[in-house]
């Protein structure tokens, strides 16, 4: 039986649905995108090619002399490394907070509150989290007061205060710090939310037949939220691939905290081409991620 | 329950956003003039037969354009008072920042005359604009250096009209007084002076320079002062151009002498650590704090005004004052520049009333910062202007600041030398990078 005349749709009317969000797709993320490709391979005025810029009897990488400069340069390589110890420490850093608190306030009386306050850094701006955090570990040179509250604790105790924003080795870590208080809560809810979706029976019956608190968590809990912990693994990655603020409001990347976006911003006034390369390479590290989390996200719904 | 939790929750925020209130304001400084600006002089200096009209007559207009508004304004018009006066010209003044606007009058009605804070459009407009030589410019009135600086090509096209220097070191005169300092007038008496600091166990320095993405600028101008010192202006000009490489054995000296002096706690306050993480202003603070922490800041113009603003009941020439960096051979600062699109009778009239004596004083008297002009030295009535007018008369060169006239990615690799030189980099090493960023910056 033919379904109704309204049921109907010719070829053209789906996309006549569509054309709004493409065209904003079109004009907002496509076109800025190629265009960035088109000037990663110009020089730093975004007129000549790449190429103008190399110098006689110097490497050279032609037209991908850009990419040289964001793959090779000193200030690149640090860039990299940084951005590296920031996956590999503020992630599982990151996750694993929210997963304790979200564990942890489930038990208690006052988990609304718990869970308010750790949220709470969310809600302020992230630059305004660095001015925040920037009096936390100010250090006071002089012959004057610790007013900075780390070292105001340190010197309470009577150790030498640490200049932790300048001190190559610390300074990295301080800022991951600053990280992990700003996204611990984003972690702990979705995860929470996820706790709070667990049957009950299961773990009841679990509890009943003689597992401990510990068991049932590393054998049951985790294992049925795995999914959602890999999500906001993923997006963590993301995020903290083109972490910013916090670095830019900080250090500014001095000392060693250079971050691959920090770079860009800096060069994006002074070198077009470096800059629109380096925005080109986030964006390569970062679909891989993007292309797992979107796989992860299919697979569940294909569960439910 | 829920409206209870949501009432805690408000009361944290609130507490929150009262901290963040509480926390101080780290504001870039504003290049304000270092001490209370004179009002511009109601009585005009005299005029008459001084004043030579080139043929102009009354009535006979004259276009200008500047960057100028406000207070600047009134100034430069103060200037121009005593040549409107006995000419009779009439001043049809336009005001823009914007080089686009500057780019579409140069093309179609240039004005008669341009007051530029840079010289770029010298490069730009080279073939339109008049050499100031055959246009009536006192050239005796300055400095060879101002003039040299000014060709193009052969023409003097670029006449400075209002600098500012900041070769400059705040200091206290009570405690020098109380110490038994003076004020020392060559490099080696300030040496012979920091080393006496030391001896009596006071701190000489407060070299604080953390300023954000642009940590490291403070201890730029620092070198370059020493530059000027150690080698003088036209290497450092040198340096601007490229024909000498900024790894060169002179600039090697002059970090050598910074390091000592920035990254020793018997120094500089704080030490190297000090250095890196103390904000520039509170640099400028620590000197006049009680008991002051250090002895001398290095420091532009602005910083009196910080001091003012941060200290209210210090008095300038009494609690904070300035003296020329001791042994500088040339000054480092910004300048203004005049360029001439006309040559008509009241242009040329113009152009010999500002380079000429009278030209000078009524800008000296307007102080509207420091004028060029030899006449200029001693008709200053601000104090502090004085003593910068006296700096800049006796100096053998003018240099802008290395960071900002050398193109990037030079700035950036400069400031990134000093600030891991500080924390124990080799010399060497953190200059070649540098270097290398100024050969790139230059296209070489």
């Amino acid at each position: 039986m033919a379904a109704p005349k309204i049921m109907q749709q010719g070829r053209v009317v789906p996309w006549l649905y569509v054309l709004p969000a493409l065209i904003v797709i079109l004009v907002f993320i496509v076109y800025p995108t190629i265009n960035t490709v088109v000037l990663s391979f110009r020089d730093r005025r975004g007129e000549q090619p790449a190429s103008v810029d190399c110098v006689e009897g110097q490497p050279c990488w032609g037209n991908f002399e850009n990419y040289r400069y964001a793959l090779t340069h000193p200030d690149m390589t640090t860039a990299l490394k940084n951005n590296a110890l920031w996956l590999l420490i503020m992630v599982p850093a990151v996750v694993g907070m929210g997963l304790l608190i979200a564990v942890l306030a489930d038990r208690v009386k006052y988990e609304a509150l718990v869970k308010a306050i750790i949220f709470m850094p969310m809600a302020i701006s992230f630059i305004g989290a660095g001015v925040i955090w920037r009096f936390m570990y100010y250090i006071e040179t002089g012959t004057g007061e610790q007013v900075g509250v780390l070292n105001a604790i340190l010197d309470a105790f009577g150790i030498d205060p640490i200049p932790w924003l300048s001190q190559p080795g610390i300074n990295n870590l301080a800022l991951m710090m600053v990280g992990i208080w700003l996204w611990a809560g984003f972690c702990m809810t979705i995860l929470s939310a996820a706790l709070k979706g667990l049957p009950e029976e299961v773990l009841e019956a679990a509890r009943v037949d003689g597992a401990t608190e510990w068991q049932v968590f590393w054998r049951i809990m985790f294992p049925m939220i795995l999914p959602t912990v890999t999500v906001v693994i993923t997006t963590m990655v993301i995020i903290i691939l083109k972490i910013f603020d916090i670095v830019f409001v900080m250090t500014g990347g001095n000392f060693g905290t250079e971050v691959i976006a920090n770079r860009m911003f800096k060069l994006i006034v002074t070198d077009t081409g470096r800059s629109m390369a380096i925005a080109v390479l986030l964006l390569i590290l970062t679909i891989p991620i993007m292309i797992i989390n979107v796989r992860r996200f299919r697979e569940q719904e294909a569960i439910r | 329950m829920k409206s209870k939790y949501f009432t805690w929750f408000s009361i944290l925020m609130a507490l929150a956003l009262a901290l963040a209130g509480c926390a101080q304001p780290t504001e870039e400084p504003t290049e304000a003039p270092p001490a209370p600006t004179t009002a511009p002089p109601t009585t005009a200096p005299p005029v008459g037969p001084e004043i030579d009209c080139m043929g102009a007559s009354a009535g006979d207009t004259l276009t200008v354009m500047y960057q100028w508004s406000g207070a600047e304004e009134e100034k430069i018009n103060a200037i121009f008072k005593p040549f409107v006066d006995a000419c009779g010209v009439e001043i049809v003044a336009s005001s823009t920042r914007d080089a686009a606007v500057l780019d579409t009058a140069a093309k179609s009605e240039p004005p008669d005359l341009l007051f530029w804070p840079s010289t770029s459009p010298s490069l730009l407009y080279t073939e339109q604009l008049q050499d100031f030589a055959s246009i009536g410019a006192h050239a005796e009135n300055y400095a060879d250096f101002w003039i040299e600086q000014g060709t193009v090509s052969g023409r003097w096209l670029v006449l400075p009209v209002k600098a500012d220097i900041k070769t400059i070191i705040w200091y206290s005169p009570v405690q020098f007084e109380t110490f038994g300092y003076s004020v020392p007038t060559t490099f080696a008496e300030l040496d012979a002076l920091v080393e006496q600091m030391v001896a009596d166990g006071n701190v000489p320095w407060s070299m604080g320079m953390e300023s954000g993405p642009a940590t490291g600028w403070t201890g730029s101008d620092f070198i370059q002062d020493l530059l000027l010192v150690q080698q003088g202006p036209e290497y450092v000009m040198g340096l601007i151009d490229g024909s000498v490489s900024y790894d060169d054995a002179g600039v090697v000296e002059a970090y050598e002498t910074y390091f000592k002096w920035a990254s020793d706690e018997t120094y500089t306050v704080g030490g190297a650590t000090g250095t890196v993480s103390t904000g520039f202003l509170d640099a400028i603070y620590k000197v006049y704090s009680d008991p002051p922490e250090a002895m001398m800041v290095k420091q532009s113009g602005f910083a009196g005004g910080e001091v003012a603003k941060f200290y209210p009941d210090l008095e300038y020439g009494i609690d904070y004052d300035f003296f020329a960096f001791p042994g500088a051979q040339g000054m480092q600062g910004g300048a203004d520049f005049l360029m001439a699109f006309g040559d008509s009778p009241a242009t040329q009239a113009m152009v010999a009333y500002l380079t000429s004596a009278e030209g000078a004083t009524a800008w000296a008297k307007a102080g509207f910062d420091l004028s060029p002009n030899k006449w200029a030295d001693g008709k200053y009535i601000d104090a502090a202007l004085a003593k910068k007018g006296a700096a800049l008369a006796n100096a053998a060169g003018f240099t802008p600041d290395l960071g900002d006239t050398i193109p990037a990615p030079f700035g950036e690799a400069e400031w990134r030398a000093i600030v891991d030189i500080i924390q124990g980099a080799d010399i060497a090493t953190a200059l070649a990078a540098a270097a290398a960023a100024q050969a790139e910056g230059l296209g070489q």
